[in-house]
């Protein structure tokens, strides 16, 4: 059964790599101050004064590439974003991403989307509902690893696990 | 099997895997620094464990931001500080210099060993036939807990370079002809495997150089092998050095590369000289002898970071320093210096600067509208004295030089 996310997009081209998303000088903020800097960056002004808990990024090819730095996932995230939809996603970024549990999801949709825009995504699953256009798009499912993980509420919590089964089996 | 299938179904306790398959290797060595090592110890922290699945493979080295330029990033270092003193994991915190340069000259990982490391750049190990993978924090709390870690096998290509290079080029040239060939994405979640007579004959700082920028192209891991070790890749990329000429990356991306016959005179406002892309003692060695007796540029400044507290004393001794002060360089401490954006030569809007590092995106090195061009080492020194973007040979003749 999908779950159901709602919330107004913001939208970003190719190629938005981490210093754009989160810059090196904001990287020794502690956790809870990171997104005060989410896309200090980038060509979005004011991101973080204007996004609201529950918006999405529609954004285009390479997403979070350059650094592995997971301060950028994690400011995106504690600014409110629920979900980013992109072409395709640098590789650190997208563990990253996945194992603080956020959901990334894969679909070109940056010029079947406006900024603004308020719409419907399905996780797993995959699918973006636009009201506006009574129109469904389809993503690409994440796959098992991934949701188990984002269920599982990051990476630590499925570790804890590993190591109470190791404990339970000695 | 290719070389990296033989690596990680080694480390997985199998005799074969193939791409796509999940796995969980064992892990070798964790690398962390001090702006991702604190975040990697709160989540360790959240996991509940109290111990490091073994000291010696569990390394942390101050290297981004050494002496501390803010306040934050001095309780970075004190987190460091406090958990490898808790735990009895190593700690480099005395400007050692660059966490990849510093795993190298110390000799923590050999060829066949699984690195992981909360850095994009530890690929660089791959140039001694270590597969080296870059994590986040979170990927690599859950290592320096466990001691393995779960992967994806990649599909993996060979890039396979014949001929000899022209005088005055290196590996920065090399590996900036390739991303100007494939760009910031065509190996994205792939395997690169770097072969043929021109790698292997390059210097081993060279080599260093052309593994560091494999993250550049989007790879998850590069390695330089013998041509006969390569075994059964998906895709063969073959080049002709003959073809290579100096290159430069254009603002603001690695993947926006043109030979530098293109920018010849472009004005410069700064030139950099260091990092874990092009920090080492044959780059600064080149470096003097093209400055020595000569001075840098009356309208720009230069900062030559080296990129370890070896390098920096090498220097010293073959009175390389003193030629670099003489011709007008700011020598900073030994460590990653202006690259990432914090500290020792940030730029402001209208800056142009030309950098031996890896990266230039928007606001990379500070302002977000100051304009970053990557290049040699050679490139970087003769600009400094031409005071614009030159090519090599304009200031020392290519027949002159040790190398490079």
């Amino acid at each position: 059964m999908d779950n159901i996310l709602k919330g107004r997009v913001f939208l970003l081209g190719d190629n938005v790599d981490t210093d754009q998303i989160l810059p090196g000088y904001a990287m020794s903020f502690s956790e809870d101050e990171l997104g005060r800097y989410a896309l200090a960056g980038s060509e979005l002004n004011n991101f973080a004064e204007k996004v609201q808990p529950g918006d999405f990024i529609v954004a285009g090819r390479n997403f979070g590439c350059g650094s592995s730095r997971e301060q950028a996932p994690l400011a995106l995230k504690n600014a409110g974003i629920a979900a980013i939809v992109a072409v395709s996603y640098a590789m650190i970024f997208r563990r990253n991403a996945i194992n603080i549990g956020l959901p990334v999801l894969c679909g070109d949709l940056v010029n079947n989307i406006k900024e603004g825009d308020l719409v419907e995504i399905a996780i797993p699953g995959g699918r973006i509902f636009v009201p506006a256009q009574d129109v469904n798009y389809k993503l690409e499912p994440l796959s098992k690893s991934a949701w188990d993980t984002i269920q599982a509420g990051g990476l630590i919590n499925k570790v804890k696990k590993i190591l109470a089964d190791r404990g339970a089996s000695d | 099997m290719n070389l990296i299938e033989k690596i990680m179904a080694n480390k997985a306790g199998v005799n074969t895997v193939t791409a796509g398959d999940e796995i969980t290797v064992t892990v070798d060595l964790t690398l962390s620094h001090d702006v991702t090592g604190p975040l990697a110890i709160s989540q360790f922290d959240r996991i509940g464990v109290n111990r490091v699945f073994d000291v010696n493979k569990v390394v942390f080295i101050v290297d981004h931001n050494i002496p501390a330029s803010t306040v934050e990033a001095r309780r970075q270092h004190r987190i460091l500080e406090e958990f490898c003193s808790r735990t009895g994991a190593q700690l480099f915190n005395r400007s050692e210099g660059v966490i990849h340069q510093v795993a190298f000259e110390k000799g923590l990982y050999s060829e066949g060993d699984i690195v992981v490391g909360a850095d994009s750049h530890t690929c660089t190990a791959g140039a001694l036939g270590a597969l080296a993978i870059p994590v986040g924090s979170t990927d690599l709390a859950a290592v320096i807990a466990l001691g393995s870690i779960d992967l994806e096998v990649p599909e993996v290509d060979a890039i396979i370079i014949d001929g000899p290079l022209a005088p005055g080029l290196s590996g920065k040239d090399l590996v900036l002809y390739l991303l100007a060939k494939f760009g910031t994405d065509s190996f994205t979640d792939r395997g690169i495997i770097f072969s043929g007579d021109t790698i292997m004959s390059l210097p081993l700082d060279d080599r260093l150089t052309i593994c560091n920028m494999a993250i550049e192209m989007g790879a998850m891991t590069g390695l330089i092998a013998e041509r006969e070790s390569v075994g059964k890749v998906k895709r063969v990329y073959n080049f002709d050095a003959g073809d290579i000429e100096a290159m430069i990356a254009c603002p603001s991306s690695p993947g926006n590369v043109k030979p530098v016959s293109e920018m010849d005179g472009t004005a410069l406002s700064q030139v950099v000289v260091g990092s874990c892309t092009n920090g080492r003692f044959s780059d600064l060695k080149l470096v003097a002898e093209i400055l020595k007796g000569r001075k840098i540029h009356k309208n720009l400044n230069m900062v030559i970071v080296p990129a370890s507290k070896k390098i920096a004393g090498q220097m010293d001794d073959a009175g390389i320093t003193a030629i670099l002060r003489t011709a007008g360089a700011i020598i900073g401490n030994p460590g990653c210096g202006p690259c990432f954006g914090s500290h020792q030569g940030l730029v402001c809007e209208n800056d142009v600067v030309l950098s031996t590092t890896n990266r230039n995106f928007p606001g990379r090195m500070g302002h977000k509208d100051a304009h970053v061009y990557l290049a040699s080492p050679r490139v970087a020194a003769e600009s400094a004295v031409m005071g614009c973007i030159t090519r090599p040979g304009t200031v020392l003749p290519l027949e002159e030089s040790s190398n490079g």
